[in-house]
């Protein structure tokens, strides 16, 4: 904002006139504000600004305002910016040393070469936002909150630690936002599409396809609320009452529907498909099976969910069946994200191995299908690239009444580990002690973000985030109270490399110790989260470009120390840290020794893990792969696996091929692009960063390593 | 051989008063005690859930673990007599009477 107050542009030069010869002074000089406006020179708008942003007296404000207009004088300059009149003020009162009054007078903005590459550059941190207008839109927004955050919503040491690459706050450009939301289906089932500020509202659908309507479009509003995924709780089955009436093509027709409609609803946020997962069962989930079912009309339909087995059975083997297809050019679709719970119960429901061979045969021919594995009496939901939320006690008694269930991680903060490597020279203690200054400063910028969003949220359903005020069920839809905290952590594995000189996969006693630093920071935050009465968790962090950002940080500033441990290409800057407690993602290790070894951290991250496995262009049998998938249930503690191959896409063909290759099999065009998972979700290689690019190159490819 | 136990775990106290532990070679990890080091070891033995339903656990020798009270004081008890520590059975076992026996 400029310091010249807004007028409109047909009163600016009648002002111009009275002002010119109301002042004392007599330059002939128009301000070029920040209100599309051009106005007459006039000092005392300096001193208001400062009286109003600032706490400075009036006498000093009147001193820098004449000071101001004296440089000013002497530059003869006949135009001027406000916000280079800003900018001079601030100079003014840092040359005082009047620092805290020049923070309050900060102008946000960004310089005019940045824009210019911004306008026609892609930017790369976030995968899946195309390139385009509301891209760019979104990341010019994105850069004055991110400015914002870190100078209003974080105090100085935690925008420092933010800055430094000690640690990193997550979506800072989304910073009026929750993190992510997993929610049920029977909210717009129950209460129809009644949105604040929609301008018509709906009742609840009566017809499978409007439901499917009501989904899409409270997905896409959901997303401009949330800075992060937006997941569904057991989606087959609460379409269950509404497939009564549809045969099988109609079922399948349906679940069509739904895959496209979330892979090309490029709406929202900058232009990006909405991130969406889709939890999926088998079995009735064991909370939901007396559950009353909600049928077409919003109306109980006089049935408990564990009557829709074979319903909820139907649409799940349906959605499948249009992954194994693909989109019209045989690419996989990148959302929603299918996410398939596998828990005892599922082994007890009849036609679990052919359903089982079912999304195998996906997860080897395109890779779509997320194994989430739910031991004994554990339920969750699962969303974004790997986040759980766990059921509690109080989440089974609202699954009485599943409207009730919805979840939401407020912020997500990452640690940087090797750093604390760096500056821990080898000493157990320091370095454990370091770690936990790290986990209190994230629980404290927690804490920052969270009294931000109860501020906006205290503005109810007048304020920013009426969407989330909502409270048709007697409750706003962001229940704050139940928010998790996560705190993730980036490059376990160069830690160890640091401070022991290997890394985690060369010995058992580097594992051992990886889990000692993952156990610290599960006391650490179950400690905090007592203290402060917050809910801090770990996950797995997705670190789409954290891990990259990290890295190349610690390159500039730790350079001895670094360029030992950092992974990737130096010379191309395509350098990274290893994800969260993944190993090194070029070791040669076989896939269940992989999982077995990763899933060992997998408790104590309670937030969500994941292994991937790298599949190249190998597709194994289906059945190889269900055996493995039992063999991870029953023999590891791992959370969560993926399987994930390659695909050329041809741009001049529009055909698609197995494996990542320069030029096209079918026509030999260059013009082609790769497609694989880039962190939890499957995207163009052509919009990854170089961080992920490095990653790529490097990932070892499990060609041979199950029965073709 | 590991015994995991918690500081406020009736089951795991009934164990440490029943059998002179360090007579017999057994170590002994008190979870839930700020010690990062007795976390990760019952993860290396991929038994953090498990612990969060029910302690005690004993990891034998050979890393199978054995989780019910009962076959943890049968093993014990083998023990003992083989390494000449005097124990015997404590009686009838009521389960856990305060609701801590597990890791939080």
């Amino acid at each position: 904002m400029g310091v010249v107050m807004p007028l409109n542009a047909e009163t600016a030069q009648a002002r111009t006139h009275q002002v010119v010869n109301e002042d004392s002074t007599d330059i002939a000089l128009f301000v070029r504000s920040s209100q599309d406006d051009m106005i007459g020179w006039n000092r005392q708008r300096i001193v208001d600004a400062l009286l109003r942003e600032t706490f400075l007296d009036r006498g000093t404000a009147e001193k820098i305002s004449r000071d101001i207009e004296v440089t000013i004088q002497a530059g003869k300059v006949k135009t001027i910016t406000g916000p280079l009149i800003r900018e001079m003020v601030n100079a003014k009162l840092l040359e005082m040393g009047l620092e805290e009054a020049r923070r309050m007078h900060t102008r946000l903005g960004v310089p005019l070469y940045d824009v210019d590459q911004l306008l026609v550059q892609h930017n790369k941190e976030n995968a899946n936002v195309p390139h385009g207008p509301e891209a760019t839109n979104l990341t010019l927004a994105e850069g004055i909150k991110k400015e914002y955050a870190l100078l209003q919503v974080f105090t100085p040491d935690v925008a420092d630690a933010h800055l430094s690459g000690d640690l990193h706050l997550h979506d800072l450009g989304f910073i009026d936002r929750p993190y992510c939301s997993g929610q049920s289906l029977e909210y717009i089932k129950k209460f129809g599409l009644n949105l604040p500020h929609a301008l018509s509202m709906a009742k609840p659908a009566k017809h499978a396809e409007v439901l499917l309507a009501h989904m899409v479009k409270f997905a896409a509003s959901l997303q401009s609320h949330f800075a992060g995924a937006i997941g569904w709780d057991a989606i087959n089955l609460f379409y269950a009452p509404y497939l009564e009436e549809l045969d099988d093509n109609g079922v399948k027709q349906l679940a069509q529907m739904m895959i496209y409609e979330f892979s090309q609803q490029a709406v929202a946020r900058g232009g990006q498909a909405i991130f969406s997962d889709v939890n999926i069962y088998w079995e009735v989930p064991k909370h939901f099976v007396d559950v009353p079912a909600i049928g077409p009309g919003g109306v109980y339909t006089g049935k408990t969910y564990g009557e829709y087995e074979k319903q909820a059975q139907r649409f799940a083997w349906a959605l499948f069946e249009v992954y194994k297809e693909g989109d019209a050019a045989g690419r996989p679709f990148f959302f929603p994200k299918p996410l398939v719970h596998i828990t005892e119960k599922f082994f007890k429901t009849e036609g679990h191995m052919d359903f089982l061979h079912h999304i195998c045969e996906v997860a080897s021919v395109k890779g779509n299908t997320y194994f989430v594995f739910d031991r004994g009496d554990t339920a969750k939901i699962s969303e974004c690239c790997r986040l759980s939320f766990k059921l509690e006690a109080s989440d089974l008694e609202d699954a009485k009444q599943p409207w009730k269930m919805r979840y939401s991680a407020l912020q997500n903060i990452t640690i940087n580990l090797p750093r604390l490597a760096f500056k821990a020279k080898g000493d157990d203690s320091v370095l454990f002690q370091l770690l936990t200054e790290k986990l209190q400063l994230a629980a404290k910028a927690h804490g920052q973000k969270k009294k931000f969003i109860e501020r906006l949220m205290s503005l109810g359903k007048g304020g920013p985030l009426s969407l989330l005020a909502m409270d048709l069920d007697g409750e706003p839809y962001l229940k704050l109270h139940k928010c998790s905290y996560l705190i993730g952590m980036v490059g376990l594995n160069e830690l160890i490399r640091v401070h022991l000189g290997e890394e985690l996969h060369d010995s058992e006693e580097s594992i051992k110790f990886g889990l000692k630093v993952i156990a610290h920071m599960n006391i650490v935050c179950n400690k905090l989260a007592e203290s402060l009465d917050m809910k801090f968790v770990l996950e797995q962090t997705p670190a789409e470009s954290t891990a990259f950002r990290f890295a190349k940080l610690d390159l500039a500033h730790f350079n001895e120390e670094a360029e030992k441990v950092v992974q990737g290409n130096r010379e191309k800057g395509e350098v990274y840290y290893s994800n969260s407690t993944l190993f090194n993602v070029g070791a040669n290790m076989s896939p269940i020794a992989r999982v077995e070894k990763e899933g060992l951290f997998h408790p104590l991250i309670e937030a969500g893990s994941i292994t991937h496995i790298w599949l190249g262009e190998a597709q194994p049998d289906k059945e190889a792969l269900a055996t493995f998938v039992i063999n991870v249930f029953k023999y590891t503690q791992n959370d969560q696996i993926a399987f994930s191959p390659e695909f050329t896409a041809c741009l001049e063909c529009g055909k698609t091929s197995r494996g990542l290759s320069e030029a096209c099999p079918y026509c030999q065009s260059k013009n082609v692009d790769g497609i694989t998972r880039i962190t939890g979700y499957f995207t163009k290689i052509s919009s990854w960063n170089k961080g992920k690019l490095g990653e790529l190159h490097d990932r070892y490819r499990n060609m041979d390593r199950f029965n073709n | 051989m590991t015994l995991f136990t918690k500081d406020d775990c009736d089951l795991c106290e009934k164990l440490k008063k029943q059998f002179d532990l360090s007579a017999m070679d057994i170590h002994v990890e008190v979870l839930g005690n700020n010690d990062a080091g007795a976390l990760a070891h019952l993860a290396w033995h991929g038994l953090v859930e498990r612990a969060r339903k029910a302690l005690p656990i004993l990891v034998l020798d050979d890393s199978s673990a054995l989780h019910e009270f009962v076959h943890i004081e049968s093993h014990l008890l083998d023990r003992a007599a083989r390494c000449g520590v005097v124990a015997k059975r404590a009686g009838k076992q009521a389960g856990c009477e305060s609701g801590s026996c597990a890791l939080q």
